[in-house]
């Protein structure tokens, strides 16, 4: 009997070392996959919903650098991204370095089959906290990302792909974040009505903001001077 | 009538005095754009810092139509001052010089009078804004360029495109002209009443002062009676910088605005036309 339950302690601890390692392997062909792209530009369409804010769609490049350099250029216009905008980036939610990666099974997201895998880095320092990642086996993409931090609030990355999926590239991301208010003095501004008689869009609402971009276009990794990211 | 306005004109236009608000208005657009040129940035700093925090902003925010809309914030404080300077002296002006008798004497009617002496400030009120839109919008342009337009409100960080703001300018001095047309009947109004052309000017200074401080006070007591008091509505070129734009809100400014002008030149007839002019 002593035999028999040791065997399927043996077979039980045997079978979720397989599952860890498993997981394991799919983060790291997943991270080694999205690191692949060096840099590239990308033409796209940004609408930032933020309930303090009205703001336009936006066009114009958006600029990358591996490993987290980022620039909206508007050809002569004002460019608005997020304070940490490196954030806009997959590679940037998911932990660097050593992590424990667990299996949290199958799910479906938009009736499609993927693998939700929670990822843990090891390094305490790390603004990174908690990454869950949804992840579509078969054409090793992620699909959804949900990141806790400790300076940005948890931050929430759906993608969608098309043209680019070779890259790992998405077409559409839309991420949720958190924000908080602005205020001025109403002395100073002189208010010629409350904004609050001003109603927001639906999904403006609350204290979440939204910011989806579409890319029209990429070039990749056809090499991106430094001096473009520089504070002008 | 025609010759009657042209003669209005003539004697408004040849008094240096008349000047001194051009020159008023150069001075503030020209100290304010020196300011922003010098220290722009750490003002913009101040005025975005809880924006800063949470996202990075780049290009050139501080353009020329973001300037222009600084300086139009401040100067249409003070231009009902330099309204008053001339709309004030038109009818009390000549009464102090002993002039408004003998105009009566020759065969125009008072209603007629008045009605010139207010076509008259409202022309000189045109040219002011003219002014005003070349001292602020062009001069900024040339200065600090073009770009996309920030306006800040209490609780609201709006953003414009560039393609987008002129005819918005257009509409807001539009409304400021309009704006400024009620502080112009307002004196003249004034004027009417007085024989010295200081009583009017203060007198207009004074309800414009304490009507902007109720206007602006945001206390539950003066909300009800707000929504009367044309200083309320003289911000209405702001609304042209909002999104969505309230247009109705708007309109309804204009209309009050309106019919204020219509009610103060109305009563400034109906006053001028039993006053007994001794002088």
């Amino acid at each position: 009997m002593r035999r028999k339950v040791c065997l399927l302690g043996f077979i039980l601890c045997a079978a979720l070392q397989a599952q860890a390692t498993d997981a394991t392997k799919l983060f790291d062909s997943l991270r080694n996959k999205i690191l692949l792209v060096k840099d590239y530009s990308a033409e796209v369409k940004m609408k930032i919903n933020v309930r303090f804010m009205r703001i336009p769609e936006l066009s114009g490049t958006l600029y990358f650098k591996s490993p987290d350099k980022m620039r909206l250029e508007r050809h002569g216009g004002l460019s608005i991204l997020p304070k940490k905008n490196n954030s806009l980036m997959l590679r940037n939610l998911i932990p660097p370095g050593h992590a424990t990666v667990i299996d949290a099974g199958i799910t479906t997201i938009a009736g499609k089959s993927v693998r939700l895998i929670k990822i843990v880095p090891d390094d305490e320092n790390s603004d990174i906290v908690l990454t869950k990642i949804w992840i579509d086996e078969q054409q090793l993409l992620a699909v959804r990302t949900e990141t806790a931090t400790r300076t940005q609030g948890t931050l929430v990355m759906d993608l969608e792909y098309g043209r680019y999926i070779s890259y790992g590239l998405p077409d559409h991301v839309t991420l949720t974040m958190d924000v908080k208010d602005f205020k001025m003095p109403k002395g100073v501004t002189m208010d010629y009505m409350e904004s609050s008689e001003v109603k927001p869009s639906e999904d403006a609402k609350g204290k979440k903001g939204t910011i989806q971009i579409r890319y029209l276009s990429y070039e990749i990794n056809k090499g991106i001077s430094d001096d473009l990211f520089k504070e002008r | 009538m025609r010759q009657l306005l042209q003669i209005e004109l003539f004697k408004i236009f040849k008094r240096p005095r008349t000047y001194i608000s051009f020159g008023i208005v150069t001075a503030i657009s020209l100290v304010i754009q020196l300011a922003m040129l010098t220290d722009g940035k750490s003002y913009m700093g101040f005025a975005m810092q809880g924006l800063n925090e949470q996202f990075d902003i780049h290009g050139n925010i501080i353009n020329g139509y973001f300037i222009t809309y600084i300086i139009l914030q401040s100067l249409l404080i003070q231009i009902p001052l330099l309204i008053a300077l001339v709309a004030g002296d038109t009818l009390a002006g000549e009464a102090n010089q002993g002039t408004l008798r003998l105009m009566l004497t020759k065969p125009i009617s008072r209603n007629k009078l008045v009605f010139v002496k207010f076509a008259s400030s409202f022309i000189y009120t045109v040219a002011l804004i003219i002014w005003l839109a070349i001292m602020t919008l062009f001069l900024s342009l040339l200065i600090f360029g073009k770009g996309d337009m920030i306006n800040l409100k209490s609780d609201t960080f709006i953003m414009i495109l560039q393609d987008d703001i002129m005819w918005r300018y257009a509409a807001a001095f539009g409304f400021a002209l309009l704006a400024m047309t009620t502080i112009a009947s307002l004196s003249l109004l004034l004027s009417a009443f007085a024989d010295n052309s200081i009583g009017p000017i203060i007198a207009t200074m004074g309800i414009v002062v304490v009507l902007t401080i109720l206007s602006n006070l945001d206390l539950p007591l003066f909300n009800h009676i707000k929504p009367f008091l044309f200083t309320s509505h003289m911000i209405g070129w702001k609304g042209f910088f909002d999104d969505p734009i309230p247009y109705a809100a708007i309109a309804q400014s204009a209309f009050v605005l309106v019919v204020y002008t219509v009610g103060f030149v109305a009563i400034t007839m109906l006053y001028f036309n039993k006053k007994d002019i001794k002088s």
